[in-house]
């Protein structure tokens, strides 16, 4: 590839965005190396191998590059499924690298010497300063208005609600862990009753005060009864309206694990 | 003068499509915020996106660089529009399903993992197979993956597209015109920017033709060069999306004939209809053969619909309502707007059967324009297919790839009025309206009136972020349920597939619909969900929890669709009885696993 400067710096550019890839833990990092790795290189050295060096004009590379790019992507997912250790960060990387090494290769092999393709000397290019502001202006403004959908807003008028959930607290299911979770727009307090059996007795009960979008957990150990199920209920209450209820969960420990049979039809 | 000029040039027309892309984000936020209702802003953000790129277009003076330009401008700042309708998810329907695959793909590092909302989504895992690459090579969820991947495949259809017409037509200034006509397209804004299979096939088929196009032109001793890239991306279509690559078949198989009938000299592509033929029989047969039970049903009810709409068995569909199987009532398209997108099919009838005319008589012995022509004749005709209720999905979904014929057509329509009369600039202004008018009625006739704008998904409250009740359930499934399987209304369900990492099924297949929203538990429910291993269901008092366009967000007071279903429709599972594991008001968790004795 000696002397073909655009497939020098193709391969090794895959090299060192794959390393990136692969190695760097930051995710901006990574995607600056993964998109010309993955959406742009491949392509480039496939037309490469297709194309004379100044054939196409760069718009039209440049769109098949990412057109081929895509194409690869999709056929290359095939070839790695065939593999054991199918689709993963290493084989994506390393099959990448070879491919567009590869690539470089046969297209540095095809044009042949270098000299026969010596480069015409090119101006640089540079927008008028004006120009310049005004991109630079307009891609502020797309960022400001990605920035502002990403991020939730206060919706005043959007209805809240509370959630109160069990679980088994692990797979030996002597315990269980419930939770009440808060999306209402107001801090709200909140009366949990659990019960396990039927005897009065065995009821707990917690008073919380929930922020917007907080959520609070209990962990609550259930005794095996000797004859059957616990049967676990937890009930929520507003403290405004201690008597009404507000939510409801049950479970009966340990669980059955099978499914019920149908009603009988009447 | 200088002004106009001044308006006119490329960074100033880059700066405008900025701020109308930031007005239409400020429209969303708004919505996002409940915010009394901005769609106004919407409008006017889009008419700025693209009113400058359609008047500079129209114009004589742009270089080609200039032109296309101008068109990934309009290409780009549209697909934003798409971008800032999405919060940090996706929330059109098709994205749960496949960004669903991508996830297993990441997670399991192999293709083909079930997915129950879409089971043939699986075995055409290009698009999937694609976004893991940069999913595990970045870190990145599939949403993020899924924007930047179908970005690029976006840029490269509207580039690509730029250069077949140009090639094809000749003129630059006319592929520009080409391209602003097929943002006309009702699936164009939303649908075909969607993280969905369809949106890189859409593009792979353009490229494709766009590089036969290009090796058609090229010296012979320099056509074998672009059969590489055509080669790649009938396979890549193939395992991309059925339809395209029935279609990219279609295209070669009707070239093929023409080159024979046409007795053109060039070389016959019939190798290359052979390849995507075979390439599409082949993956039917080896990997897709549920492909054939997914699209007969709708093929087979879009044809009986027409027979019965036009025997008059059936009432005919009226347009801009939404299906009739739709449980909640939805917001209605406002009179204007119905006015505006009945408008922009007549412009569209009005500037491509001059088009037409001047093909047929100037280039009918050019196999690639006829079948460019008899694309957008077959248009005005699947047009027709919206009026048969069963069938209008197939004629809409028919019509992006039948648009591309249709734009070209309209090239030579815009051109020959273009050329014709004394003032141009009038014309052009006149142009650049109808052009406005065809993008607005496009994105009119392609998404429903009430969800342009976004919903609110996640909103702070006292500085801290919530969840939508539905949302909240998938969070608190991917946190504390692994890899379980459900039984939920569609909404519900989408959410449990991602974000909720669960296998979760809805709708019809097998009827959960049902299922969930009964009143009674029928004998035939259970078995149901034994026999597809459901143990955890889903009951849900939003009767726009079937919907998946709008039942994924917070309700707020005197909207539409919000009527809640019957108290019983939720507590019916309690009387069998079976454990409740998520109460939050309208929507309970049941584990039918969960009870008291056998």
């Amino acid at each position: 590839m000696r002397g073909h400067r655009d497939l020098q710096r193709t391969s090794i550019g895959a090299v060192v965005c794959a390393i990136v890839a692969v190695l760097v833990p930051w995710e901006i990092v990574r995607v600056i190396a993964a998109v010309p790795l993955t959406l742009v290189l491949p392509g480039y050295a496939i037309a490469a191998i297709c194309f004379e060096p100044r054939e196409l004009a760069p718009p039209k590379l440049w769109t098949l590059s990412a057109g081929i790019s895509l194409m690869v992507l999709a056929l290359a997912a095939l070839l790695l499924n065939v593999f054991p250790f199918g689709l993963t960060t290493l084989s994506w990387a390393v099959l990448l690298v070879l491919v567009i090494v590869a690539c470089c290769r046969a297209a540095a092999l095809r044009r042949g010497r270098p000299g026969q393709h010596r480069r015409a000397a090119r101006r640089a290019w540079r927008p008028p300063p004006l120009a310049a502001g005004l991109v630079a202006v307009a891609a502020v403004i797309s960022i400001a208005a990605l920035v502002l959908a990403q991020r939730p807003l206060p919706a005043s008028n959007a209805v809240g609600f509370t959630a109160l959930w069990m679980l088994p607290a692990n797979s030996q299911e002597k315990a269980v862990v419930v939770g009440v979770l808060s999306s209402e727009q107001d801090p709200r307090d909140y009366t949990l009753e659990v019960t396990r059996g039927r005897k009065k007795g065995q009821a707990t009960t917690y008073r919380l005060s929930l922020a917007p979008g907080e959520e609070k957990t209990f962990e609550i150990p259930v005794p095996r009864r000797p004859g059957g199920r616990a049967h676990v209920v937890a009930s929520l209450y507003l403290a405004s309206q201690p008597r009404h209820l507000y939510r409801r969960v049950t479970t009966w420990l340990p669980r059955q694990k099978t499914f019920p049979l149908p009603p009988a039809a009447p | 003068m200088r002004i106009t000029k001044t308006l006119e040039s490329l960074p100033v027309i880059v700066l405008l499509a900025a701020v109308g892309l930031l007005l239409c984000s400020i429209a969303n936020a708004r919505s996002r915020a409940t915010i009394s209702p901005s769609q106004a802003l919407y409008w006017v953000g889009l008419l700025v996106i693209v009113t400058p790129v359609f008047f500079r277009l129209s114009s004589k003076a742009p270089s080609y660089r200039e032109r296309l330009g101008l068109v990934l401008i309009l290409g780009l700042a549209l697909y934003g529009v798409k971008v800032v309708h999405d919060s940090i998810f996706f929330t059109f329907p098709d994205e749960f399903v496949h960004a669903f695959n991508a996830e297993r793909i990441a997670e399991h590092h192999h293709l083909y993992y079930f997915n129950s909302a879409l089971p043939v989504t699986p075995r055409y895992p290009g698009l999937e197979g694609a976004t893991s690459a940069l999913m595990m090579l970045t870190g990145m969820s599939s949403y993020g993956a899924g924007i930047i991947l179908v970005g690029v495949a976006r840029l490269t259809f509207i580039a690509a597209l730029f250069f077949l017409f140009a090639r094809v037509s000749g003129s630059a200034r006319g592929a520009g015109l080409g391209v602003a006509l097929y943002a006309g397209s009702s699936n164009f804004l939303f649908w075909g920017a969607q993280f969905s299979y369809e949106s890189l096939a859409l593009p792979l088929l353009v490229v494709v033709l766009m590089a036969f196009v290009e090796g058609e032109a090229a010296p012979p001793e320099r056509r074998r060069a672009w059969l590489v890239p055509v080669v790649l991306g009938i396979l890549a279509t193939t395992i991309t999306h059925h339809v395209t690559s029935y279609a990219v078949s279609i295209i070669f198989i009707v070239l093929a004939i023409l080159y024979r009938v046409l007795k053109v000299k060039r070389p016959n592509p019939w190798p290359l209809a052979l390849l995507a033929t075979g390439a599409a029989l082949g993956w039917l047969l080896i990997a897709a053969r549920t492909t054939v039970g997914y699209l007969w049903p709708v093929l087979r009810e879009a044809i009986e619909g027409v027979f019965e709409t036009a025997a008059g068995e059936s009432a005919p569909r009226t347009l801009f309502h939404a299906s009739a199987n739709s449980a909640e009532a939805v917001g209605i398209t406002p009179t204007p707007a119905r006015a505006v997108a009945i408008l922009s099919v007549l412009l569209l009838a009005l500037v491509a059967f001059p088009g037409l005319l001047q093909l047929w008589r100037r280039r009918r012995r050019d196999p690639f324009v006829l079948l460019l022509g008899a694309a957008a004749v077959v248009f005005f005709g699947a047009l027709l297919l919206r009026f048969a209720p069963a069938a209008w999905e197939t004629g809409n979904r028919a019509g992006e790839f039948l648009f591309i014929g249709l734009a070209f057509a309209g090239i030579y329509g815009a051109a020959y009025f273009l050329r014709a009369g004394p003032n141009l600039e009038r014309r052009r202004l006149l142009l650049t309206a109808g052009l406005v008018v065809i993008f607005a009625g496009g994105a009119i006739s392609g998404w429903p009136w009430d969800v342009q704008l976004a919903r609110p998904l996640q909103v702070k409250a006292h500085g801290h972020e919530i969840d939508s009740e539905p949302l909240a359930l998938a969070e608190f499934a991917s946190r504390r349920i692994s890899g379980s399987r459900f039984a939920a209304p569609e909404a519900d369900a989408r959410l449990l597939l991602t974000p909720g990492h669960q296998v979760a099924f809805g709708g019809q297949g097998p009827d959960i619909e049902d299922i969930v929203n009964n009143k009674k538990i029928a004998p035939w429910q259970l078995p149901v969900l034994r026999k597809n291993h459901l143990p955890y269901v889903v009951a849900d008092r939003r009767r726009n929890s079937g919907d998946t366009l709008r039942g994924y967000y917070f309700p707020s007071p005197g909207q539409y669709g919000q009527e809640l279903r019957p108290k019983v429709v939720v507590h019916k599972f309690a009387r069998i009885p079976v454990g409740r594991v998520w109460d939050s008001g309208r929507i309970v968790l049941y584990d039918l696993k969960d009870r008291p004795r056998r």
